[in-house]
């Protein structure tokens, strides 16, 4: 459960200027992968995610989640949005607990799930505060926490990191290897990010901008379960040498 | 598990400075004193050089009354004996408040009731924007005043024109600041809840809705601003009690003084009713006071 299927996927918006965002983008996710989507900014790489999430709607070619077409958005598929996207005027709990609750779910269903989620990232301290008294790390556990409460199938990762500090990232990207380690969740990741995308992921897209490619794939063979002490392995920094390479030839073309 | 938490709770550190300390509402306190002694500074002196200036008799050759005999025009109108007497407005303020303030109270509602939703319904929806947008926007620029006419012709000198009136007014305020709070809402909570599988009539009660609260106060300020104008108003011409009633009644038997405690009257009566919505709206929206207080 959790495939994700991208079979010569095209999108472009149309406008003053037609946009190709996605050009003939083909890329299988399997269940329980960590991919990593890295390219510049204007690359395409939040578009693939938004049809995917079912946001958006593709121009052409086929895009499956575990064999079906993907017609709307679903908590199927949780997404985890880079500025979290809380809705601030729900406290954290409302927050973590909306997804059930628009989905009628019983109250037993979810409750201790959602209680040992808050625990997870943490914040059980804070059930009781709204957003905006949050540290923007402690929002994005939160965004985190409310997707992994519907127990999704895959959950699509739209740059969740790249608002924070330096440190608090680093914080971030260990929960988020430990939670995967533990729940094993089909993970789509966005970043620009070189080193988040080596340390986080099983194989690295990388990707061009106008028309939005993948140019290469790259998969990370480091050992799990892996940390953030892991950046500063030889292995580690190999890999980066590599991707540093790739994209200073398309920064070329 | 245990040291990933520890390194997570980094970013937790002094976060719970922003929430105010008891020292702290007592500085809030103090500084409210303050600025009620400096914003009644500018009434009292406007007083005091009107009461100088008139002492004597009164201003603009016996037109204007001085403040002592407004004071004691309002005092007999609000706490005289009602009934007979020479005075016929002795005792009746009470009464001609609640007639012009329930009739505000009643066309105000009418106004939420068709406003917000219409708002919300053009703010939210493309086809509901092409359908009805246009036809407000006519509407919108003839002054209640010009209604008038039109008003007492179809409901005669009877409460309903004036409530007619009243929620006419204040109608379009709230329409259009409930519309673009509606457009306003940030898209990604639209697609966080679609996401967490809420379908559309969830999205608009649960995530456009609330999110629209805070534009859509402001329209309601407004709106009882206009509503409090439209009373006075319809009740000059278009029925026989209220407020404005009295206003127009006293100006023609050259009673000034009630004219003016009149006057006053309107204004401490839009200022209590403005003050009760930012109360609502303080209560209602705790969350967007605590997110301008961080910033």
């Amino acid at each position: 459960m959790g495939t994700i299927r991208f079979d010569g996927v095209s999108k472009t918006y149309r406008g003053q200027r037609e946009v190709h965002a996605l050009d003939d983008v083909s890329l299988t996710v399997d269940e329980g992968e960590f991919v990593a989507l890295l390219g510049p900014s204007g690359c395409g790489k939040s578009t693939l995610l938004n049809v995917l999430a079912g946001f958006e709607k593709v121009s052409s070619g086929k895009l499956l989640f575990d064999g079906a077409t993907i017609s709307s958005p679903g908590p199927d598929r949780g997404v985890v949005f880079q500025e979290a996207a809380l809705f601030p005027w729900l406290t954290v709990w409302e927050n973590v607990v909306f997804g059930p609750r628009v989905q009628n779910l019983a109250r037993s269903l979810y409750e201790s799930r959602a209680r040992q989620l808050l625990e997870l990232v943490g914040l059980t301290a804070f059930a009781d505060a709204l957003p905006v008294q949050l540290s923007g790390g402690m929002r994005q556990r939160v965004g985190i926490a409310r997707v992994l409460v519907m127990n999704p199938r895959a959950l699509l990762m739209d740059e969740p990191f790249g608002a924070l500090d330096a440190q608090t990232r680093l914080s971030m990207q260990q929960l988020l290897l430990d939670v995967w380690q533990q729940l094993g969740t089909t993970v789509l990741f966005v970043t620009h990010d070189i080193d988040e995308a080596i340390l986080l992921s099983d194989r690295i897209c990388v990707m061009s901008a106008r028309p939005g490619r993948i140019i290469k794939t790259i998969p990370i063979e480091l050992a799990r379960p892996r940390s953030i002490a892991s950046l500063t392995s030889p292995e580690f920094v190999a890999y980066k040498a590599e991707i540093m390479a790739d994209i200073r030839i398309t920064a070329h073309h | 598990m245990s040291s990933s938490t520890e390194r997570v709770s980094l970013d937790t550190g002094g976060k719970r400075d922003t929430v105010p300390s008891w020292t702290g509402v007592s500085l809030v306190a103090r500084r409210g004193v303050r600025q009620a002694v400096l914003a009644i500074v500018l009434p009292l002196a406007v007083v005091a050089i009107w009461q100088f200036a008139g002492r004597g008799g009164s201003l603009f050759g016996g037109v204007l009354p001085a403040p002592d005999r407004v004071f004691e025009a309002w005092r007999v109108w609000a706490f005289g004996p009602a009934g007979l007497g020479l005075n016929p407005y002795s005792g009746t303020w009470l009464a001609n408040v609640l007639f012009s303030a329930e009739r505000v109270g009643k066309g105000f509602l009418c106004a939420i009731l068709v406003g917000v939703p219409t708002g919300i319904a053009i703010g939210w929806n493309r086809l509901s924007a092409g359908a009805l947008d246009p036809t407000i926007q006519l509407l919108r620029p003839i002054p209640i005043t010009a209604w008038l006419p039109f008003s007492i012709a179809v409901f005669g000198i009877r409460d309903i024109g004036a409530i007619f009136l009243i929620s006419l007014g204040a109608f379009f305020p709230i329409v259009l600041n409930s519309a673009q709070g509606a457009r306003d809402v940030e898209r990604n909570l639209i697609r966080a809840a679609l996401m967490m599988g809420a379908g559309r009539w969830t999205v608009l009660r649960r995530v456009v809705l609330p999110a629209s609260l805070p534009s859509i106060f402001t329209g309601l300020r407004i709106g009882l601003g206009i509503g409090w104008t439209a009373v006075i108003v319809a009740e000059m011409v278009a029925v026989k009690s209220g407020l404005g009633y009295v206003l127009w009644d006293a100006y023609y038997v050259g009673r000034m003084d009630v004219v003016i405690a009149d006057m006053a009257s309107i204004g401490l009566l839009g200022l209590v009713s403005d003050l009760v919505i930012v109360q609502l709206e303080r209560w209602v929206l705790t969350w967007r006071r605590l997110q301008s207080f961080q910033s």
